[in-house]
């Protein structure tokens, strides 16, 4: 049996699902930062270097 | 990361997170979103205050509740919560101001080593991207889940 403990120690928290935050599901919480991942992406793009390489 | 965090709800599809932040200043609602971008399996990730009143979301806002590493793991571990959902996915983000940035920043130096062992990062200056290191003052960050 899992205890508290070692579920803290854990690297992937374990989330509760609250059905009230459903309401944020299709709304974009924060516009302006995503305008702004999306200019830097258009801009540059993604590492190229990732890109290349495989998964590690 | 084996670091004191806050219990995170979520909505149905892990793309929003919600928890309570608790300090001198008293209990603050704090949201996480990852938002899709243009870019296919690029997401941005950003936080900041729920009013509870008003049910506005500011990320601007300077809270001072004393718990700003306990904050901080506690949106490292939405992170992997997140890329354990979706596992290919990029994550930008940026702070809000450049001494939040700069925070982040420091937040990923701190962690470093256990990061990198679990994520891709790379930081982006002057319009191009390297590989994340410690004393470079970045604008901004993209992570990768690595493969297991």
């Amino acid at each position: 049996m899992t205890t508290i403990s070692e579920l803290n120690k854990k690297k992937v928290p374990v989330v509760r699902i609250d059905k009230s935050l459903n309401q944020y599901s299709n709304v974009v919480l924060f516009p302006e930062k995503v305008e702004k991942a999306n200019e830097m992406l258009r801009t540059i793009g993604l590492p190229k270097e990732a890109l290349k390489e495989s998964r590690k | 990361m084996n670091q004191p965090k806050y219990q995170l709800k979520a909505d149905d599809i892990l793309s929003t997170y919600e928890f309570l932040s608790e300090g001198p200043k008293g209990k603050i609602e704090k949201l996480i979103q990852f938002t899709p971008t243009n870019y296919y399996d690029v997401f941005n990730l950003a936080f900041g205050d729920k009013d509870s009143k008003t049910g506005q979301i500011d990320d601007m806002v300077i809270s001072n509740n004393g718990d700003s590493e306990l904050v901080l793991a506690t949106v490292v571990s939405a992170i992997y919560a997140f890329t354990d959902k979706h596992p290919d996915s990029w994550i930008y983000a940026t702070g809000s101001t450049k001494s939040r940035t700069r925070l982040y920043r420091m937040g990923i130096t701190k962690y470093l080593k256990e990061v990198k062992s679990d994520f891709e990062i790379f930081g982006e200056i002057n319009k191009t991207w390297e590989q994340f290191e410690k004393v470079v003052d970045y604008e901004s960050f993209l992570i990768r889940r690595k493969k297991q």
